[in-house]
Parts: structure tokens; sequence; C-alpha cells
């Protein structure tokens, strides 16, 4: 486990204050080289072709219409990359460079033009000929369980001992203790209900891209904004044949990313394009085509609940199907550590929770801010309330009644884990900044909720800090920066550590050829473990300069000591500069120091390892409902998170705040909508619709609890997704309060708010009546 | 595509002459270049009017009305002293299209010459009867606005034409209008449904209906009635409601739809009516 | 070609347009293709990278920039339109000013409103119009002025505060 640096923390002087974003004067200037930014005089242009259907099979793909056209140098279809088509993946090596004689979802490019100019590639796409028939999809959780539905996946690439190989279900997950079933009869009331939440898209405001440069060694430079440059430059490594060394892979900063960005998915596509024409090939995507490449797994919970008479859970059942789309990706990753949360923060005495990942021909579903629990969170918490409706009691007390205390388990069993934080904390404090218990006006209602997120199982950062000669300071450190800040908070802790200026610090990420190794930036894990890795390397560097300075002199080393930012001699201290310069002499030079956090897994543990640490929040909502038309007006939205140790408070804020409306948009409006051959039919900004300046609540108030509590530097942890885990399940309660009626299905449009005020209205909302 | 910047209205028409099927109009460009961008348009020539030096000005105040030409962007009704006096409703509506940077380029002709059934400034403007000009090179007609609409983005305007002024009569002393609109979020959004009234100094009520069928609808005139009265308002409601065909589509279903042109129908009389003697400019849903 | 006495269109064969304009207060020509965007032109042919492409259809305002002083998605505006316009991209904002930020871009950072940034440029030209337009904005016309500006980080919070702080800078200057 990680080392714990609390005790430290009062030493301080940046840490703990609203450090500006580095790399801020780029942002707000234009001056921030994003992919599509990033100058490539010699680049070809690619154009993807696809097909007006999401399920089919393809019988031939004809370019030489394409060839003649003005400006194309190459047309090409999986028959001209390398037999059998290579398939990447990271559980599954499902997904193939190409779509190798089946398309599976809308979108799924099958074949490529590469021309001199967009312009051309993208007329010399339009020529291709593609013959192909269309296949019966399945494109919702219920197509796809069916008896005898078409399967996504031929049982032939399925391993033979796999038990779901005839079906459309890719993997399972099953986590139980106590015994539900016996337990029933102890209940005073069960609740048993169904709930749903949709597919919805990451809408990075950059859609991002990829270029792939032949190198004059034989090898690839790859650029794309991903946020695990490691992972990219290890894949595309195993499907050109490459060694790891020739491959170099720079990530430009993500322009957002949220979990939409971690794995390749073009790429290497890009990489055989430029190793077949030798010339350096750029693709940027539309925001369309991100819509095609990344989503959140849609998913229907069955759950049932028993309650004791005072509120105490006795039972929670739940079944949870995640429609997961067309490749696994990290999609049964997802499903696993979603649903190993799924029963909530609360102390159950017999828990049973089922869950499936299910293959549909939809986009393929990947990591997401939260990771699957805000899935099942939603089913959690309205079951909380369903009980607490049906007992007469509110939301916060059926909540204060179950939530675990610190230290007590949320999951029981074998590999049991346990609050590592003061959680009644943050559910009091929302509970006081919301105004709980206060008369409401007409026509509005309160709600509150509560939800858990496990951070990284298991993890590797290495990095590098090269303290200079004049006290300026470089730090080496693989995380990407999406916008979450983690290069302010290295320079941070640089500041304080070896006592730079900040102003004189520099961070280099994004460049696998010169940083040392990070596993990824996911899971909010970044502050924890880079983190870590940053401020062991400056702890590494102040021994070293302890060490050269007392050979240096001829001082003993056991009179000296050394503090943030100084070397204590016995003449005095020194500041950390000063000793470096004694220390260094007429030689001059630097000192570099090395971090590493690693955090090794658990053999046999459901998630392959214990939670560095847990995401905790509490959301609660208040919102006026107009029951002639179902708007929402959210008159104010409160989100109290457990923190640990804010490092850069405006950060935290900024985060959360974020978090917040991210999780209003699935609640209250987004939604893909397929037709009946698949179709996205709200592609693009038009139809599909994210939360705008206009939809943030009238008072939006984020508050970090902080105990210094956590495994990071200074008690830190991460805390990136919290606020968005529990945001349905606060604004469901608000509004079943208001209106007198619980709504099971996401998202709370005003037309499904409306239609559940008038039930007998029979109609298809909305985008659920095919075209 | 080629692009041409004419210097007169002659050498506009003339130009969409030559190419009538395939020529498009280009002023604000906030609808054709989505359209070019999705190829739905694929227009071999984009005749730009912006600098034709004879086109009708922007906003012209007479005694009997208003006249719009094709350069009068969004922002520009908004802003005019005598729309807002006149044309509360339609102040709204344009209000409503897109984001101030739309609103910036936008042009009213162009917003509701398309024919785009839920068109946000269609439904204020078939309700104060406007019509519009239509120009060829064999020279110049006008239509009615709500007879101009033919179907969904199918217009009089046939190809070789365009439309060179949107006229609308000063209303009747004593009379106001609102404009309500339906929408999946309080941000920039695409009409589910929208209607715009116009209540008489005597009590009559016409409307106009945005995606409410092919076209853009005219509603009414009913005759006046109590609005005290529930019964009574209701039963005008249906009336003024009578043209609508709402169907189902992305935006909504058919029941949420129907039901919403309701309210909005009832919401816009409401506050037009209210709006004949406490003028409160423009004081909209708070959306 | 069509019948015309213009040769603008013409002027460099068939396929290209000439397009003069200033940006950023210097003298501009860029020769483009009819159907090429200003969007597109600024970041290609001009290398003015700061204004961004994310739906390229008016609806995430990434690409706003100012033109003949009022706010453009230059996504739909062809650059062929820009002849004669006087254009103010991100780029040009901070020009001259210490640091090469402007009395807005420094609020931004100082009020936390920059997350991963892409959204930034277009966020701080809008609020730079809005600001021109109404000096004194209560949040509620800044979340109207500001919202054809989609910011997926959800930064909406700290731009309100950062637009809220310049007006009190340039109030009290």
């Amino acid at each position: 486990m990680i080392e714990q640096h609390g005790s430290e923390r009062e030493a301080l002087r940046t840490v703990g204050a609203p450090i500006r974003r580095y790399g801020g004067a780029a942002r707000v200037s234009g001056q921030q080289d994003f992919l599509a930014d990033l100058p490539f005089p010699d680049a070809a242009a690619v154009a993807l072709v696809t097909l007006p259907v999401a399920c089919a099979t393809v019988t031939g793909i004809d370019g030489k219409r394409a060839m003649e056209m003005p400006g194309v140098i190459a047309v090409v279809s999986a028959a001209d990359l390398p037999q059998p088509v290579p398939r990447f993946g990271i559980s599954h090596q499902d997904r193939p460079v190409l779509a190798d004689g089946e398309v599976l979802f809308h979108g799924e490019p099958v074949a490529a033009v590469v021309a001199e100019t967009l312009d051309q590639a993208e007329a010399g796409a339009r020529e291709v000929e593609v013959a192909f028939e269309e296949r019966p999809g399945v494109y919702n959780v219920d197509q796809a369980l069916a008896t005898g539905a078409p399967l996504v996946r031929d049982p032939s690439r399925r391993p033979e001992d796999d038990e779901n190989r005839d079906s459309n279900v890719l993997e399972t997950a099953l986590y139980e203790w106590g015994d539900t079933t016996a337990a029933a009869g102890e209940a005073a009331v069960i609740v048993e209900n169904t709930y749903t939440f949709p597919m919805v898209t990451h809408f990075p405001i950059e859609p991002g891209g990829t270029v792939a440069v032949p190198t004059d060694a034989g090898g690839l430079d790859i650029y794309s904004p991903v946020q695990h440059p490691y992972l990219l430059q290890r894949t595309i490594a195993t499907v050109t044949g490459l060694p790891l060394s020739q491959v170099r892979v720079f990530a430009p900063d993500p322009g957002g990313g949220f979990g939409g960005k971690q794995t390749p998915r073009l790429e290497p596509l890009l990489a055989f394009l430029a190793l077949q024409t030798g010339r350096p090939c750029r693709l940027v995507l539309s925001l369309e085509q991100t819509f095609q490449m990344m989503r959140r797994a849609a998913c229907r919970v069955k759950a049932r609940t028993g309650f004791a008479d005072d509120g105490a859970l006795i039972f929670h059942e739940l079944h949870c199907d995640f429609l997961i789309g067309a490749y696994a990706d990290v999609a049964p990753r997802v499903m696993t550590k979603g649903s190993y949360v799924g029963a909530g923060p609360y102390r159950i005495p017999h828990a049973r929770t089922a869950s499936r990942a299910v293959m549909s021909n939809t986009t393929p579903s990947t990591a997401f801010r939260g990771f699957g629990a805000p899935q099942v969170a939603w089913a959690t918490e309205s079951q909380l309330d369903a009980g607490a409706r049906a007992l007469g009691l509110d939301g916060l007390q059926i909540r204060r009644r179950n939530l675990v205390n610190v230290g007590e388990a949320f999951f029981r069993g074998p590999y049991e884990a346990t609050a590592d934080g003061h959680w009644h904390e943050a559910l009091e404090k929302a509970a006081e900044l919301i105004g709980w218990g206060q008369p409401l006006a007409p026509g509005r209602g309160r709600g509150i909720a509560v939800a858990i997120k496990p951070g990284a199982t298991s993890g590797l950062s290495q990095s590098l800090v090269r303290f200079l000669a004049d006290g300026s300071a470089i730090a080496y450190a693989g995380t990407s920066d999406m916008g979450q800040g983690a290069r302010t908070l290295w320079q941070q802790i640089l500041a304080d550590e070896l006592g730079s200026p900040l102003d004189k610090i520099r961070v280099v990420s994004g460049d696998t050829g010169v940083v040392p190794f990070d596993l990824q930036t996911s899971a909010s894990r970044s502050t924890v473990f880079m983190g870590n890795a940053v401020l062991e390397a400056c702890r590494d560097i102040r021994k070293r300069v302890l060490a050269l300075f007392a050979e240096s002199t001829g001082v003993d080393e056991a009179m000296l000591s050394e503090a943030p930012g100084v070397l204590i001699t016995p003449d005095g201290e020194l500041s950390l500069l000063e000793a470096s310069r004694i220390a260094l002499g007429a030689l001059g030079g630097e000192f570099v120091g090395q971090g590493t956090a690693r955090m090794r897994g658990r053999k046999g543990h459901p998630l392959g390892g214990d939670a560095a640490f847990y995401e905790f929040n509490c959301t609660a909502i208040e919102v006026e409902v107009d029951v002639e038309t179902g708007e929402l007006l959210l008159h104010r939205h409160v989100s109290v998170s457990d923190v640990g140790t804010e490092l850069n408070p405006i950060q935290v804020t900024s985060q959360d705040e974020g978090a917040s409306i991210m999780g209003l948009g699935h609640s209250q409006m987004e939604q893909l909508l397929l037709d009946d051959h698949g179709v996205i039919r709200n592609l693009g900004a038009l139809d599909y619709r994210i939360p705008t300046f206009k939809d943030v609540p009238v008072e939006l108030i984020t508050h970090g609890i902080e105990n210094h509590d956590g495994p990071g530097p200074y008690g830190s942890k991460g805390i990136s997704e919290g606020a968005l885990l529990c945001t349905a399940g606060a604004l469901g309660s608000a509004v079943s309060d208001a209106i007198g009626i619980p709504i099971r299905d996401l998202p709370l449009t005003p037309e499904r708010v409306w239609t559940a005020l008038h039930p007998d209205a029979a109609d298809h909302p909305g985008g659920e009546e095919p075209a | 595509m080629r692009y041409y910047r004419p210097a007169t209205t002659a050498q506009a028409v003339a130009a969409l002459a030559s190419q009538p099927h395939t020529s498009r109009i280009l002023v604000g460009g906030t609808d054709l270049l989505v359209a070019v961008r999705h190829r739905s348009a694929q227009p071999t020539l984009v005749v730009d009017i912006k600098g034709v030096r004879d086109l009708t000005a922007p906003i012209s105040v007479d005694e009997q009305g208003i006249t719009f030409g094709p350069t009068a962007t969004m922002g520009d009704v908004i802003a005019h002293p005598t729309v807002r006096e006149w044309f509360p409703a339609l102040v709204e509506a344009a209000g409503l299209v897109g984001s101030v940077a739309i609103r910036n380029r936008a042009s009213l002709i162009a917003n509701s010459a398309n024919g785009s059934p839920a068109a946000d400034t269609s439904p204020p403007l078939v309700s104060f009867n406007a019509s519009v000009t239509i120009t060829s090179v064999s020279g110049e007609r006008t239509s009615l606005l709500r007879e101009f609409f033919l179907a969904p983005r199918r217009t009089l305007c046939e190809p070789g034409e365009m439309v060179t002024s949107l006229r609308v009569p000063r209303p009747s002393p004593g009379s106001s209008s609102a404009f309500e609109r339906m929408t999946r979020r309080r941000g920039v959004d695409l009409a589910t449904c929208s209607v715009g009234a116009v209540v008489d100094a005597d009590g009559a009520m016409t409307v106009g209906l945005g995606a409410l069928g092919p076209t853009t609808l005219l509603g009414g005139p009913v005759a006046p009635i109590d609005l005290t009265s529930q019964e009574q308002l209701e039963r005008a409601v249906d009336a003024l409601l009578a043209p609508a065909t709402p169907i189902g589509d992305i935006r909504a279903g058919k029941a949420y739809r129907t039901a919403m042109a309701r309210v909005l129908a009832r919401r816009a009389v409401l506050r037009a009516a209210a709006r004949r003697t406490d003028p409160d400019r423009l004081t909209g849903r708070s959306s | 070609m069509i019948p015309t006495e213009d040769q603008s269109a013409d002027e460099v064969g068939a396929d290209l347009v000439v397009v003069t304009c200033s940006v950023n207060g210097e003298s501009a020509r860029v020769s483009v293709p009819p159907h090429r965007t200003l969007m597109d032109a600024l970041r290609n042919e001009l290398g003015l990278t700061g204004t961004k492409t994310c739906c390229a259809e008016g609806e995430c305002g990434a690409c706003t920039v100012i033109v003949d002083g009022a706010t453009v998605n230059s996504c739909l505006m062809l650059a062929a339109e820009a002849e004669g316009c006087d254009i103010l991209t991100v780029e040009g904002l901070g020009a001259g000013e210490p640091g090469g930020l402007c009395d807005l871009q420094e609020s931004f950072l100082e009020a936390g409103a920059v997350q991963c940034g892409f959204c930034i440029p277009g966020q701080v030209m809008a609020a730079e119009y809005l600001l021109r337009t109404n000096p004194d904005p209560s949040v509620d016309e800044i979340r109207e002025g500001m919202s054809g500006n989609l910011c997926r980080c959800a930064g909406y919070q700290r731009i309100v505060a950062a637009v809220e702080l310049t007006a009190r800078k340039r109030a009290t200057r």
C-alpha cells in the first residue's frame, strides 16, 4: 500500500492554495496545441468508409473508382491488412483494425481512403463501393437477451468452455453475502422495481483524432490525445509487430476525456495506413465520429430490497444488465466494478448482485466518469427512497439509518470492503446545505442520495524529477492532463518539496519517448498514484542533496537533515538551492530524483485488488416541476464529497461542479436514440443535447469534506468522479417528492415527467417511436 | 460549388436563373452551411446577397407596418424599438433562435422562408398576417406567408426565385402578442412545438403554430371569450388548435406534443391578452 | 461562370476565391475553395489554430470569433464571405497586453474557469462580445449570452465568475 504523508502538511506553502492552472495561459490565449492544431505539412488525409446500417455482412469492397479520384493515394480495406486481420483490446482482443467481413455497429469503418487533401479523401471515400447485406441486429437489452436473438459474436469466435458462448452475454459477475432469499421473511417491507439508464456519449469538445508518422528507422510515431499513452504504445507494437522501442506515442493534452480517450480504437488503423503508404497519415474526427467511438453502457437493473420497519436494510438484490456494444473494450470491467459497489455504501446483512455484460450492435461502450457506478446507484438510491416512502421515512432518515460508519464493511465476505472515510459527515453536510426539513414551496421537491466508486485497484506510476542548478525544476510525469489539472498539482508538490518558485517548474508529459512509465490516467488515480511518485522523487532529491552535501563539505551525514525546501545543517538551515550549489561544487550539474508508486493487486479479489480509496459523494437537489409541461427547474443542487485533502481547492471545486452538471446531463436530457437499423438518430450536437449554461441549477453548491485521511500526498484522495455518481438518484428523488410519482427510467426529460403525470396518455416518448 | 457575390438584385436573380435547381441564396449561412456540411444541400452555386446594393433595407417602418429585407438578422429584429413595441411575439421568437452568435448572423427572412415547420419566427409572422415578396428574372409576386408554406421545407419560392422582402402589417390598436415554445433543455434548442398568439383589442384571437403540422399553421381567428373562464378558454384553445396535426418524432412523442400545444396556446393567449393592458414588454417565459 | 462583372470570384482560377480581410489588426489574403469555412481558413490557411473545431454546425461555439464587432460561429461562415471584414480571433485578444493576456483572459485563469481548455477560446470570444454589448451583465444575462458555448468539463459556474470579475475590473478601470 501507499505510504501516508499526512503529518507534514503543515509545512506546505502552495499545496492547499488555489494555484492557477498549469498551462492555463496557453489555453486562454489559443496557444495550446491540441491534436488537430499540430502541423504535419507532409501528412496525407484519411477518410473512413462506413455503412448506413449497424449490422451487416460485407460481401465486397471495390476501391477502383476511388483510386482513380484526384489525389487518392490508397484505398485500404481488411483484405489489405495482414491476415488474419489483427484484433486488439484490453481483456478481449476482439476489435479488428478494420471491419473484417462484417460490420457490427453503426460507424464501424469498412475501409479507409488516404489522399493528399481531406477534400480528396472524403470525395474518394464516397466512391468506394461496398456491397453488403444487412443482418438483423440487437440494439437494446431486451432484444439482445431474447430467446433466439441474433448473436453479435459468432460462437466460433468464443472459447469452447465459455458457458455463455451461445448468447449475447460476454461476461457475468456475482457478488453475494448472507442469504437474500431466506432474509425476505425478516423484512417488514419489500420493494421491487426495474430501472433503466440510457446510452450516453462522452461528447468531448475536442473530438480528437490520430496522426501516424513513419520514422526513418522503420518505426512509428503516433500522435493521439489519449489518456493512456503507454497502453497505446503497447497496442501499436503488438498489432504491427514493432518493438516498443520503435513505437513512440505523443499524447497532446486531451480536450476533455472523461474516460472516452482511454483505449485505442482507430490508432491501429492509422498505424497500418502509415506503414503501407510510407506517409504521415492524419485523421481528425468529427464530433459525430466520436459518438460512434465512445459511449457509456446503458443499463437495466431489476432490484428487490427488503427493509425492517425502522428502515434498516435487511436484504438487497440486484440484477444488472449492462448493454456494452459490439466489442468488449473495457466494458466487462465497467460491469464488474460498477456492480461491486452496486449495493451502495450501506450496512446490508444479505446482498446479491448478479450482473451481465450484454453485447449489442451498438457503439462499443467504454470507461466514462463513474465507471458503471452511476448506472447501478440510480437503482439502489431509488430503492432506498421506495423503502422510505413505504415506511413513512424520508430520504435522509433512511440513509442515516443504513450508511456505514468509518471502518465498517459495505461489501462483505473474504474480500470485504470498508468505509475509508467519515461518510456520515458528507451526508449531514449536504442535508444542511440543501436545507433538509425546511418547508418547501408548492410544486417543489427535495431529494438526497449517496454513492461510492472504487478508485484504482492496482497501479504503477513512475516519475523523474530534475532539480536544476538554478533552483528550477522539471517533473516528468506521464499523467495525461485532460482538464483535471494534474500538472498543477505536480508543480505545487515540487514547489513545496524543493522550494522552487512555481514559475520555475516545468512538467513534461505526453511522450513515451522521454517520460517514464505510467499505467494510465483513469479512475481518479493520478493524484494518489502519480502524486505519490512525484512526491517520492522530490524527497529522493533531498536525500541526494544531503548525501552529496555531506561528501562535498565533510560534514557528517548524521548531523544533517532535510525538510521541504531546506537542508538543515549544524550551522543552520540552508535553502535546498543553496545546499545543492554547495554540494555540486564547481562541476555544477543537477540532481535527479526518482519516485515510484506501485500498488499490486490481490489474488482472488473480484476486482483484482482492493481499491486504493473510495470516492464518496452525497448529492441533494431541490427541484420545481412544471406539472403542465414536465419541465424541471433546479433551484439548488448540493454536492458534498469526501476528498481527504484539497491540494488545490479551485480545481476540486471545478471537478465537483463539472461532474455535477455532467450528471445532470444523463439525468435530465442525454440519450442516444437508435432507429430500427441501429443507426444513431441523434448523431451530432443538433439533437444530442448536453447541459448548457442555462441548464445549470439556479444555485450549485459543492463542498469537500477534509479529514486528511486519503492515501495520496498530504492525505488526499482522488475526487474527479464522485459528484456525478448519484446525481440521478438525487434528482429522481426530488422529482418524485414534488409530483408524488417515482420515475424509474432516465433521462427525466420534460416529456418523461409529463408522461408520469399522465399515465393514461399512452404513447411512445419522443425518440422511442421509430421514425 | 461556386461562390458569387452580386452587387444588384438583377445580378442575383440572373445567377439563380442560370442554375435554378442547384443554386442557393446565402445570407446568414446558419442553415445553409449546416445543410452543406451534411450534404443535404449540394449547391453548385451559392449566391451571397449581402453585398446587393438595391436590396430591401433590413428594417423599414411606416405607418402601416414594417418591411424586413433579407439581411435583417435576429439581432436586428430583437433590438429594433418599433418591432419590440408592435410585435413582442416576434421579438420573443427571434430571441430564442439559436445562440447570440447565431442570432448575429441568422436572417429573419431565411429562418421563415426556408419552410421548416419548426422555425421559431414563422408562427408569430403567420399570426401577424405577414406576406413575402418573391423575385425572379420574370419579376415579382407576393404571397401571404401562411399560403407560402406548402410542405416541410417546400414553399412557393420556386427554383430561380428568392424572397426579397417580408411585410408585416401594423397590428390593430390595442392588440398584443406573445410567443411560447417547448424545448428539451433550457439552453439553445430546437422547438418541440411553439405557438405565437395575437389577441386583438376586442379579444379576438389568432395563433401561429410551429412544429404542429407539416408547415407553420394558422389557427383562428376565434371570437372573444371571457378569459377568466377555464371552460371558455379550453374551448377557444380547441378551436385555435383545430388545424394542428402533431406527430411523434425524435424531439417528442405525439401525445406529449399534442398536450404541449394546448399548454403553449393557453399560455400564449393569456400572456398576449394581459400584455394589451400591461405592456410588460418582453418578459417571456423564464427559460 | 454566372453572368457577372464581379471579377473577384474568378481571380485565381475557377476553383479558388481570393479573400482579403483584416485579421487581428493585420491585413490577410488567402485563396480558398468557395466551400471553405472561415473556421477552416483561419486554422489551416492562416495557422490561427486558437479557433477550435467541435460540432462544425453552430451548436457548440468552439469556433466563435468576432467579425465586424459581432460574434460569429466561424464554422457557419464561408471564408469568401469575410471579404473586407475585420476579424478578431482569440490570438488577437491579448496581443499587446502585458503577458499576452487581456483582463478577460486573466480573469478566466483567476476564477479557475479553464479545465481542458478546448472550448475556452470560444468562451473567451463570446464573453468579450457579451461584455462589449453589456458591460454589467447579471448572472442570468451571462448564462443567456454564453449559452451557445458548450463546455463539457462544465466549468460554467467558473466562467460566469470570470465574466463577473472582468466586468468589475472594467468598471473600476
